[in-house]
């Protein structure tokens, strides 16, 4: 017999593969993660390969070479070169500003340096700087020299007045907040709150994107069966239950696949960009989690689905339980921010509720043992009760086509199998 | 041999099936016919443990149902679809395999047949791309490729065109030969009268005519004629003797009801119509079960008044 559930799984596994729906979903979600978190965070941390041209002229002649020093310290390529080249273009009051100006503007423009700073000291100590490009969108190279020259003046001015340069680098040295994620065993692992907050919403979506995708997939392929009555050479050859059970299997195996793929995906990624997106601790509870959640959404999407007969339908009523898996996700920041708190605890114990809510808290905190005993009992128990109700709905509509079933027919179905 | 005994079946308002029983022998063809609506489905549903019966008993060759049992039986359902998007051959394999068959086994025969159902060039389309007779024949050999003892067919002529119900035809042939018992149900008469040994008539849940169709057929102990004529064939109902079983618009078929008088009867149609045709013969299987389903209706009608 158990041949037989796994032929069924094999198939819906072999065939569902190759769907539309299933490919769509594979790739929608690394798309979505690309699109909304790793194409900034190129843009933010991603480095120049070649050494970018920029100018001064420092018409106070005291500041470019310090402002040089700084700059060929402070960012260096990979391979060793500096980033940024700094071509002094004139220093001191002796040259002509003006013809400077004009020099170094053709310069810009024959693209020989991005840009250049014209440095003056109008009135004593002060100085007036000034940036000149041809490209004023670049601003993230504004916003990496802006600090850097005022690092560079600052160094000057104090050193005029006589203070030792060590003393400068010292009190010059920025202040860093890190933040340290403690965990039970005297570990602590450095976490920023976004990478917590990233990889979070990467479980959660995880979790919605293959619960749908297979939840909807099952129901499908059951309409499918039940209207072309396709269902009546299965149920000839092996029992209902069986039937649903080698469904579930082998979409599970599907949702299994599609994690497997994320996961080699988002390995790579992590590796590529430098960004940590998976903390790996928790992550095997969480596994334990999406595949009683899988379990417990498919009985309810065969309950709910078997009866139908129009994929409109289906499709109704498998939006509205997902609305199981939205609630957390809605609530999911004040959640994270705090995961022991009574409205979490509640949330996480409802069975519609827990894998969400799990999705939450683990990479964030990770709840007390008691709370994971509980909550793994009653979303292990309710999987257990309504897998027994699916079957039997499922064997009592699944040969009635054309009509839905109304509620008391099919308690009275029911109640004649018992 | 497969062997039903009381069968009953009831839906939430309706008794479908009533203490239906029949039996299906190997090397023999058993035709399950009546009317629309009579049980047919219903009953053939049971005897492949689709549904299970509310009472009755069932054994195949003295054996209760099992899941060695199952692998024994093969089923083409009255309403027939298949996976649209999947292919052929692998569609194919993945039934037989339901029958127990391994993959590779299953593939070799499932090409075999395809070859001698005379669509082998589809074997990697897929399905919705085949025709509906086609399709049917898909629907077919998977009835028949893990090489079952009963093979129950609903409804296997309907949708074939009459070179395919021939090529069809020679099939079941050959299996009834190999020895297997096959059982199909139509409201066609003229087909189960040509292929069957033995026949079941069901009406309203109930059996009302069962056994071997010769025997019944020489049981009916009444003859009929077959007329063809041009005039009013509403002038039929006023002759004397007879009784009209069937009329169309420029032929009928009609039952003595005085075998005797035969000359009177010629001699009447042949005053009030232009006929041109009489031909004086035994019981179509058709009429049998006109008057069967008619008299029982008529019996159960009066008897309700």
């Amino acid at each position: 017999m158990t041949s037989k559930i796994l032929a069924v799984a094999w198939w819906e596994y072999s065939e569902k593969i190759k769907s539309k729906a299933f490919i769509v979903s594979l790739i929608l979600l690394p798309a979505v993660i690309v699109g909304l978190v790793l194409v900034p965070a190129i843009f933010v941390t991603g480095s120049d390969t070649e050494p970018r041209e920029l100018g001064i002229v420092d018409e106070t002649g005291a500041y470019a070479s310090t402002f040089s020093e700084l700059l060929g310290d402070r960012f260096i390529l990979p391979d060793g070169r500096p980033n940024y080249r700094l071509h002094v273009i004139a220093r001191g009051g002796s040259a002509d500003i003006f013809q400077m100006v004009v020099l170094a503007d053709s310069m810009v423009l024959r693209g020989e340096m991005e840009g250049y700073f014209i440095l003056r000291s109008p009135l004593g100590d002060l100085v007036d700087a000034e940036y000149r490009t041809h490209n004023v969108g670049n601003i993230r190279l504004q916003e990496k020299l802006t600090p850097v020259l005022r690092e560079a003046v600052t160094a000057v001015k104090l050193r005029r007045r006589g203070i030792d340069p060590e003393m400068i680098a010292e009190l010059g040295h920025s202040l860093k907040l890190r933040t340290f994620k403690v965990s039970p065993g005297g570990r602590s692992e450095e976490t920023a709150f976004d990478q917590t907050f990233f990889s979070v919403y990467m479980y959660m979506m995880m979790l919605f994107f293959i619960i749908m995708t297979s939840g909807q997939l099952l129901v499908r392929s059951m309409l499918e069966e039940k209207s072309n009555r396709i269902v009546e050479i299965l149920l000839s050859s092996l029992p209902a239950r069986d039937i649903m059970g080698g469904k579930i299997l082998g979409l599970g195996a599907l949702g299994v696949t599609q994690l497997l793929t994320w996961g080699i995906f988002a390995t790579a990624v992590s590796r590529y960009s430098g960004l940590s997106v998976i903390p790996l601790g928790g992550a095997l509870l969480l596994t334990v989690y999406f595949i009683l959640g899988y379990l417990f959404y498919s009985a309810i999407f065969v309950s709910a689905g078997a009866p139908l007969s129009t994929e409109q339908e289906a499709q109704q009523v498998t939006s509205l339980f997902s609305m199981g898996l939205v609630v957390p996700l809605a609530l999911s920041f004040p959640v994270m921010q705090d995961p022991g708190s009574a409205l979490a605890i509640v949330l996480t114990l409802i069975p519609l509720f827990t894998p969400m809510m799990m999705a939450i808290r683990i990479p964030s905190q990770m709840p007390p043992l008691n709370e994971i005993i509980l909550s793994l009992c009653i979303l292990g128990a309710s999987v257990f009760v309504m897998m027994r109700l699916a079957g039997r709905i499922f064997s009592a509509s699944v040969l009635l086509s054309g009509k839905r079933l109304s509620f008391r027919e099919l308690r009275a179905m029911l109640a004649k199998m018992q | 041999m497969l062997l039903a005994t009381d069968l009953r079946k009831q839906y939430t308002a309706v008794v479908a099936v009533d203490g239906v029983s029949l039996r299906a022998e190997r090397g023999r063809m058993l035709g399950l016919l009546g009317p629309n609506g009579a049980g047919k489905t219903t009953t053939i549903r049971m005897l492949l443990r689709i549904i299970p019966p509310d009472d009755g008993i069932i054994t195949y060759d003295g054996l209760p149902y099992s899941e060695a049992v199952i692998n024994r039986i093969g089923y083409l359902p009255e309403e027939r679809g298949l996976y649209r998007k999947s292919r052929v051959l692998n569609t194919i394999v993945y039934f037989a395999s339901l029958r127990g068959v391994p993959a590779p086994e299953a593939k070799s025969r499932a090409i075999s047949w395809l070859e001698r159902l005379e669509i082998s060039h589809y074997a990697g389309s897929r399905m919705e791309e085949l025709s509906k007779g086609n399709q049917q024949k898909i629907q077919f050999i998977i009835a028949v490729l893990h090489d079952p003892d009963y093979v129950v067919l609903d409804e296997p002529f309907s949708g074939l065109d009459p070179l395919n119900q021939g090529l069809l035809n020679g099939i079941l042939q050959d299996l009834k030969q190999r020895g297997k018992s096959v059982i199909f149900s139509t409201h066609v008469m003229h087909q189960a009268e040509q292929l069957c040994d033995d026949i079941c008539l069901i009406d309203g849940g109930k059996v009302v005519l069962e056994g071997d169709l010769n025997r019944i057929r020489a049981g009916f102990g009444r003859e009929t004629a077959k007329i063809e004529f041009t005039g009013d064939p509403g002038v039929l109902d006023a002759i004397p003797n007879i009784r009209v079983v069937e009329k169309f618009a420029n032929s009928a078929e009609v039952l003595f009801t005085d075998a005797g008088r035969t000359a009177e009867i010629v001699a009447d149609l042949a005053r009030r119509l232009d006929l041109r045709m009489f031909e004086r013969r035994g019981p179509s299987l058709n009429t049998i079960f006109l008057e069967t389903v008619r008299g029982r209706r008529g019996r159960e009608g009066g008897a309700g008044k």
